[in-house]
């Protein structure tokens, strides 16, 4: 199985005949993605790659079963896809884009919170159930299927731990982006929760990076709840404090979120931490050999 | 995006919070006549994007005009912890009989903001929660909706006032709380809220971080981040569209993603030190490759360039072009050694190879940061 989709989850793209949308629904499709619909407002009644486009995510719904959205609209819009997709009662949202504003980011997740969806972002590469189907913009070719669950802040450094992975024969169950800003939707506690709970999956890893408490507040879960083993690696060593490194979280400042003190928290919990991402993969075996054995 | 204290307090002003009087002065006869006006004494304060400028010794107090001249000469001249002074703001000098704290921030953890006050104003709050957590009064507050005024009378009263005072700083709150929001703020904060000894309520400092990401809402602020940013090239970067930081090494660096971009960072650091960190975000271009490339070329004494990119949502084979448009035209003598992966790699491979660089083509950036250590040890012999 999958932690967030199944192979044939039923998916909507908002801001499918934007450059970016019509490209990646176009990679999703080759992927094995069922794309049903797309919704691009005074763009109904086109298609883009044969999936029909329609004006509003409610109209989508009128025609199609929908179990998740993905959203690729810029910034600006962001806020207000989300509630459009949430309001029409679609419980799984993946939110691509970057540079939402952290107040936009705030309200949402309250939303998600009181419609009881899943929102993944904002910020992140999306969900890849490898093999099967991915809602999201990561390369297909760097992942494959397997027991692993894969949690990280950073889409390119989830592509390298994936490819990394697979080269040794280690796959993963779901890959998962939670997303890079100050403020996530969905925060790293709950998506161990659900690979926790998850039967495909033996063993969790999770990519950090400096800023926040995300990785902190994630090991003590680890420590009081969780069985599966994790292994992590956290980018950032030799990031200068104050200094805003790409992504809008990874900021070292007022004392907190150094890669330090997230290694330090993890480790506490019993998480094996490797010191590069090409160590990952090494971790993994170690773990999961005796089991197999 | 940090903006002046001047700034912030003209925001703030706006948001009925009470300010001390003075102006802001680029000049020493311009502070002379906004010290006539105001009546002396007055405060000089060195206008700076950072904190600690008291202790820099940015912050002076004056009885005499002639004065007032003199040290606005001497502050305008400083460089504050890499960051040179080239206004001050003079202001009344306050009755001081007690210092509080105000401050909004967000909680990234729990995705909402978080109220902060104390009775112990000018120290950092941080410090405060640390040696005297009993006196840091906070609340957490729904993304949706204004502060409710039961709410700030409520911490009003925590912090020891009763009466009329309780009232008329628990209108200070909301104000504050209210400036948060309208400005798309990550941080605002006043520190220290002086109770001058009149009983008044004043905004002695004043820090506002805003969003960058919600500038474009905001027009009436009139800023443009890029600006602002001190170092020449990180600003440069900036506009170009691709974040930049300069670091003190003579290692190049080009990334598609952030925590890449980290981790490339930190494994080159195992044996040399990265000249900048630079990652273009999900919007490559030729054009925006190329100018990420100038610009990394821009830093002296470059020893090499390592380029780390991912097709993923990026168009690599179209960045790939970008590069070598720059390396042809101008030449480049120092190694470039690029790992690529992802969406269309062969074609991205070929095109840079095209012109000499050197690709690695396996999945683990260590490989890649191993052969750049190993090019240039071969330049060195």
């Amino acid at each position: 199985m999958s932690i967030l989709v199944r192979a044939d989850t039923k998916v909507l793209v908002q801001g499918i005949t934007g450059k970016i949308g019509n490209q990646q629904t176009k990679l999703m499709l080759d992927y094995g993605t069922r794309i049903v619909a797309g919704a691009t407002p005074g763009r109904g009644g086109e298609r883009v790659w044969e999936v029909p486009v329609y004006d509003s995510v409610k109209e989508a719904r009128e025609h199609h079963s929908i179990d998740a959205s993905l959203i690729l609209v810029p910034a600006p819009f962001a806020k207000d896809s989300c509630f459009e997709a949430m309001e029409a009662q679609i419980k799984l949202v993946v939110l691509i884009t970057e540079h939402v504003p952290v107040h936009d980011a705030m309200e949402i997740r309250a939303m998600a919170n009181a419609e009881g969806a899943v929102v993944i972002g904002p910020t992140t590469p999306g969900i890849i159930y490898p093999g099967k189907m991915k809602i999201g913009i990561m390369p297909g070719n760097m992942f494959c299927p397997g027991n692993v669950g894969l949690i990280s802040r950073s889409g390119t450094l989830t592509y390298e731990i994936a490819g990394n992975l697979c080269e040794v024969g280690i796959g993963q169950s779901t890959a998962v982006g939670m997303g890079a800003d100050s403020v996530v939707c969905t925060p790293l506690s709950e998506l161990l929760s659900m690979f926790e709970e998850d039967k495909e999956t033996h063993l969790v890893v999770v990519v950090g990076e400096v800023g926040g408490t995300e990785e902190e507040e994630a090991a003590e879960y680890i420590k009081t709840e969780m069985k599966k083993p994790v292994v992590a690696y956290v980018a950032g060593h030799s990031v200068p404090p104050g200094k805003r490194m790409g992504h809008a979280g990874a900021i070292v400042q007022r004392g907190m979120g150094s890669a330090r003190s997230k290694v330090r928290a993890l480790k506490e919990a019993g998480v094996k931490v490797a010191q590069r991402p090409t160590e990952v993969a090494e971790l993994v075996k170690g773990v999961l050999k005796p089991e197999k054995g | 995006m940090r903006i002046h204290e001047y700034e912030a307090k003209n925001l703030f002003k706006q948001s009925r919070i009470p300010v001390p009087r003075g102006n802001v002065a680029t000049s020493p006869e311009d502070a002379r006549r906004v010290a006539e006006e105001i009546g002396l004494p007055v405060t000089i304060k060195a206008q700076v994007l950072i904190g600690g400028r008291g202790r820099a010794g940015g912050i002076k107090f004056s009885e005499d005009l002639g004065e007032v001249e003199e040290l606005t000469r001497k502050v305008l001249g400083m460089e504050i912890r890499g960051y040179e002074v080239d206004s001050v703001l003079v202001e009344e000098k306050l009755e001081v009989k007690e210092e509080l704290y105000l401050g909004v921030t967000i909680d990234g953890s729990l995705g909402c903001p978080i109220l902060m006050t104390s009775s112990e104003g000018g120290v950092e709050i941080e410090e405060t929660a640390r040696r005297h957590p009993e006196k840091v009064f906070s609340r957490h507050l729904k993304p949706f909706g204004d502060l409710r005024a039961y709410q700030a009378r409520e911490l009003a009263k925590k912090l020891g006032f009763e009466g009329k005072p309780m009232l008329q700083l628990a209108s200070v709150i909301i104000s504050l709380y209210g400036a948060f929001k309208a400005c798309d703020a990550l941080i605002a904060e006043i520190n220290p809220l002086v109770v001058t000894k009149r009983g008044d309520f004043v905004a002695a400092d004043a820090v506002l971080e805003i969003d960058d990401s919600a500038l474009f809402r905001h027009p009436e602020l009139a800023i443009e981040p890029q600006d602002r940013i001190p170092d020449e090239l990180e600003r440069e970067a900036g506009k170009i569209g691709v974040s930049y930081v300069n670091m003190d090494g003579d290692i190049g660096l080009i990334c598609s993603g952030a925590g890449l971009g980290m981790a490339t960072m930190d494994m080159i650091r195992e044996k040399m030190r990265p000249a900048n960190f630079l990652e273009t975000g999900g919007g490559m271009t030729r054009q925006l490759m190329a100018g990420a490339l100038r610009v990394v070329l821009k830093k002296p004494n470059l020893k090499a360039v390592f380029i780390n990119i991912y097709g993923g949502i990026n168009p690599i084979h179209e960045g790939a072009k970008g590069i070598v448009d720059v390396v042809r035209q101008k030449g480049v003598k120092i190694p470039i050694v690029a790992k690529a992966l992802g969406n269309r790699q062969e074609e991205t491979w070929e095109t840079l190879e095209s012109v000499g660089i050197k690709v690695v083509k396996e999945t683990q950036t260590m490989r890649a940061v191993e052969e750049l250590f190993r090019t240039l040890k071969e330049e060195r012999s």
